[in-house]
């Protein structure tokens, strides 16, 4: 009988083995696949520019690149790192994980979500081509005005630049939608939101942050480029613009993204460290509303990135006071963190050495972070190694040390096989050992009064020795990045078989097998507490097969805050639409470059009519 | 709202107990309604950026302010396509489609005449100010035109609904495309009466 309805749902739920099928599935678990793989590969495009900078300062007065070469790589770096490496890897494991642990078949959009990945894809594949020009992006991550318009910056480098990211907002906003659907739609039933697991507050908030402040990004990215190209003033002082303008509108959006980066992150922590720790995380309601409330509180501290550009003193007071507000919150999650390893009985697995470390680097990131937010001494530390460092404890030990920990943790559920323990603790301890001996040193650097983004140095400054430590640093932490490569690598083909829940772990994602078969779990689960797994769970307990749901592909969906039955969610099929959708876009930003209008708009009618066909009512399909 | 059952299936695939919930028809709904809020963040920032440059402009307060005599007939227009539509969701929930269409249908040419009027507005304001002219003209036609383009987003929705097969709900697509399309074109109507405040009204009281 089990088999029988499983041979059903799989029919119902399995995409074909073909190029065809390949190109047009719609499976959250592929789509997820590929956004981990893409993320990583841009993590290592971005890494292997660090390295490449890390040589060029290594020692006073090298020649390894030009100056202007120097600052195409730091940029590309910074936006690869920031933007499609930073947040996409979460949404890849957001992706994967938030319908299994909701005990839903798919995301509330499938075909969006495949949009979502193959719009990421696309336009890093367009940013990607601007070094074959010649012309890449030079203006710092956040390529500040007036150096940016087009008389200090006439090559093509910064169009790609406003054209690839506002290419990349569509794809996030897109994908926030759908997560915020996903999350308080489709929950399994009992699921309230007091039950939730922790990620989806993680990743509702950053979803939320995302929709406010992702049109500020779009908004600058747009008057950048019709100023460079159109003939706009928006920038522009003599024709009455104003460059701050810029600034404002970036800073709206980047701060908010510092959370959408770190946000995900701690919540993946607030999942694994207590299965490591055995027992339930410590202050579960105060974690969830630190996490909501950094989200908001988010949005009222973007201009402590613009203390130094002259600005009311009342301003920007608030600005330093919200900015210390918020590390309120990020306290609060990691007294939570430190109780539930301190009150449990920690297992120190690879997963949790990366957890730990992360508390310890967010400690340091933090602590420097609210150095800068005081104001004089932001003045002084402004635009120095100072905040390189800073920003890299945060961003890397915020960032990469949880995904890493959630590697650990979920590589299992995602490829039935375990990673070796041995070479796992290999890896973190060279990265954690490279960071520390990469960015510390930064720190004094700064005070020495090393600007950022110079290209290299002269010699007799006393900087020598501490720019070679953190070459070292930065190679010691590749060689742990790599490491972890190998070690998945290998336990695809080697590794133990995982089983179910080699962990003992809490959460709905470990009740069905590892690999997940392409439905899910054979019968919608229920949820009574908030760790279904060790407490009461009657996924089978189902004897009138109500919850099999095996007429079609179909999903239970629930109210929005008590996840009680609502209706059925019917799935679309698999379809090559979200891909063509994105190829038309690709066309429409690159014939934009080269203001193509004509072709711009044959682009256009594209997207319409592949938009047509997609949404238009379709057959369904019957289980055979 | 239609209650949809899974009861009509063949026999064949019923040997499970049918399903009693119906299907669900919200999820497009939640989709789009937080389209719209991103997108009217992206209004927003667009407002901001007006006052924001307004402070510093040199050429603010402007000598010689927009005209109203077009923009204020052109919220009109909007305002009345707007009820015209929601005529028209009365009807299609009454599940009088034919006059859902009609309504449909007149809101697409009452949109269109918002374009034409647009397109005279322009040729007028281009006489004296361009998106080159200053600062003022960039952000005017930018946020114009941004409003312009959604508003052509929009009759696009609202022509594909005219064409689908199903105005409501049904076991093949399970959306809800008429409601789902009125929502985003009240949204755009209701950025245009932002755009005549600020834009139009307010710099006459300076």
């Amino acid at each position: 009988m089990k088999s029988v309805l499983e041979d059903r749902l799989t029919g119902l739920w399995a995409t074909p083995h073909t190029i065809t099928g390949w190109l047009s599935t719609v499976d959250h678990k592929e789509v997820a696949k590929r956004y981990l793989a893409t993320a990583m590969g841009f993590l290592l495009l971005g890494g292997i520019e660090a390295l490449i900078m890390r040589l060029q300062l290594m020692t006073a007065n090298r020649s390894l690149l030009t100056p202007e070469m120097y600052n195409q790589i730091f940029t590309m770096h910074g936006v690869t790192m920031i933007f499609w490496y930073a947040a996409p890897i979460l949404s890849g494991f957001a992706n994967y994980l938030i319908p299994l642990m909701i005990g839903a078949r798919d995301m509330a959009f499938p075909r969006l979500n495949a949009f979502t990945y193959w719009s990421f894809l696309l336009s890093g594949l367009f940013l990607y081509a601007s070094p074959f020009t010649g012309q890449s992006p030079h203006g710092g991550w956040f390529a500040y005005t007036p150096y940016t318009n087009v008389r200090y910056s006439p090559d093509l480098g910064i169009d790609f630049f406003a054209l690839a990211l506002i290419f990349l907002t569509i794809s996030t906003t897109a994908g926030a939608i759908n997560f915020l659907a996903t999350i308080f739609h489709l929950r399994a039933p009992g699921m309230s939101i007091s039950k939730m697991p922790l990620f989806l507050y993680s990743t509702s908030t950053i979803s939320a942050s995302i929709i406010f402040s992702l049109p500020a990004l779009t908004v600058a990215c747009v008057f950048l480029e019709l100023d460079r190209r159109w003939g706009t003033h928006f920038f522009e002082v003599a024709w009455g613009g104003a460059p701050l303008l810029w600034q404002q509108l970036f800073w709206f959006f980047g701060h908010p993204w510092v959370y959408v980066v770190f946000l995900p992150a701690t919540g993946m922590i607030s999942m694994l460290l207590p299965v490591f720790s055995r027992r339930p995380i410590v202050g579960y309601p105060y974690v969830a509303i630190a996490t909501v409330l950094t989200g908001v509180v988010g949005f009222g501290v973007w201009v402590h990135h613009m203390f130094a550009v002259g600005m009311s003193h009342l301003g920007m007071s608030f600005f330093s006071a919200a900015s210390m507000t918020i590390s309120i919150f990020t306290a609060i999650q990691v007294f939570a963190w430190l109780a539930t390893v301190w009150t449990g009985r920690p297992v120190p697995t690879a997963a949790f050495k990366f957890a730990m470390g992360f508390i310890a680097l967010l400690v340091i990131g933090g602590l420097n972070g609210i150095v800068t937010a005081v104001i004089p001494l932001d003045w002084q530390l402004h635009d120095t190694y100072f905040v390189v460092s800073h920003l890299h404890y945060v961003l890397v030990g915020t960032n990469l040390f949880p995904v890493f920990a959630a590697f650990y943790y979920w590589i299992p559920k995602i490829t039935g096989r375990m990673m070796s323990e041995r070479l796992g603790a290999w890896s973190f301890w060279l990265m954690f050992a490279g960071l520390n001996l990469a960015f510390f040193p930064m720190h004094v650097l700064g005070v020495m009064g090393m600007t950022r983004r110079i290209y290299t140095y002269p010699e007799g400054l006393g900087w020598g020795g501490m720019n070679m430590a953190a070459t070292v640093g930065a190679y010691t932490l590749a060689a742990g990045i790599f490491i972890s490569l190998w070690n998945f690598a290998v336990s695809r083909k080697k590794g133990a078989v995982a089983g179910r829940n080699p962990w003992k772990a809490d959460s709905l994602e470990w009740a069905i097998d590892s690999p997940p078969a392409p439905y899910g779990s054979v019968h919608i689960p229920t949820v009574e507490s908030r760790h279904p797994l060790w407490d009461s769970h009657d996924e089978d307990d189902d004897p009138d097969g109500k919850r099999i749901l095996d007429q079609g592909r179909l999903t239970l969906a629930t109210t929005a805050l008590d996840a009680e039955p609502q209706s059925v969610a019917r799935m679309p099929q698999d379809t090559v639409t979200p891909l063509l959708l994105a190829l038309a876009m690709t066309v429409f930003f690159t014939v934009l470059l080269f203001k193509a209008l004509w072709l711009a708009l044959a682009s256009v009618i594209t997207m319409l009519v592949v938009v047509a066909v997609w949404l238009w009512p379709e057959k369904e399909k019957r289980p055979v | 709202m239609s209650t949809i059952s899974l009861h009509g299936l063949p026999p064949d695939v019923r040997e499970h107990p049918p399903i009693v919930l119906k299907l669900d028809e919200r999820r497009g709904t939640i989709g789009m309604w937080l389209f719209i809020a991103t997108e009217g963040a992206l209004f927003l920032m667009l407002f901001v950026a007006y006052f924001y440059l307004a402070k510093g402009g040199w050429n603010w307060p402007l000598e010689e302010p927009p005209k109203l005599r077009m923009a204020l007939p052109m919220l009109a227009v909007l305002l009345i396509s707007s009820a015209v539509l929601h005529w028209g969701e009365k009807k299609v929930e009454a599940h009088a489609h034919r006059k859902g269409r009609a309504a449909l249908s007149g809101t697409i040419l009452i949109g269109l005449i918002f374009l034409v009027m647009q397109v005279f507005e322009y040729r007028d304001h281009l006489k004296s100010l361009t998106p080159q002219t200053s600062v003022y003209g960039s952000i005017f036609y930018t946020l114009t035109s941004f409003h312009a383009l959604h508003l052509i987003v929009g009759l696009c929705i609202l022509a594909y609904v005219l064409i689908l097969p199903d105005l409501e709900p049904t076991q093949r697509s399970p959306h809800r495309p008429y409601h789902n399309a009125a929502i985003y074109w009240h949204f755009v109507d209701f950025v245009w009466i932002w755009i005549v405040l600020f834009l139009y009204v307010s710099p006459h009281f300076r």
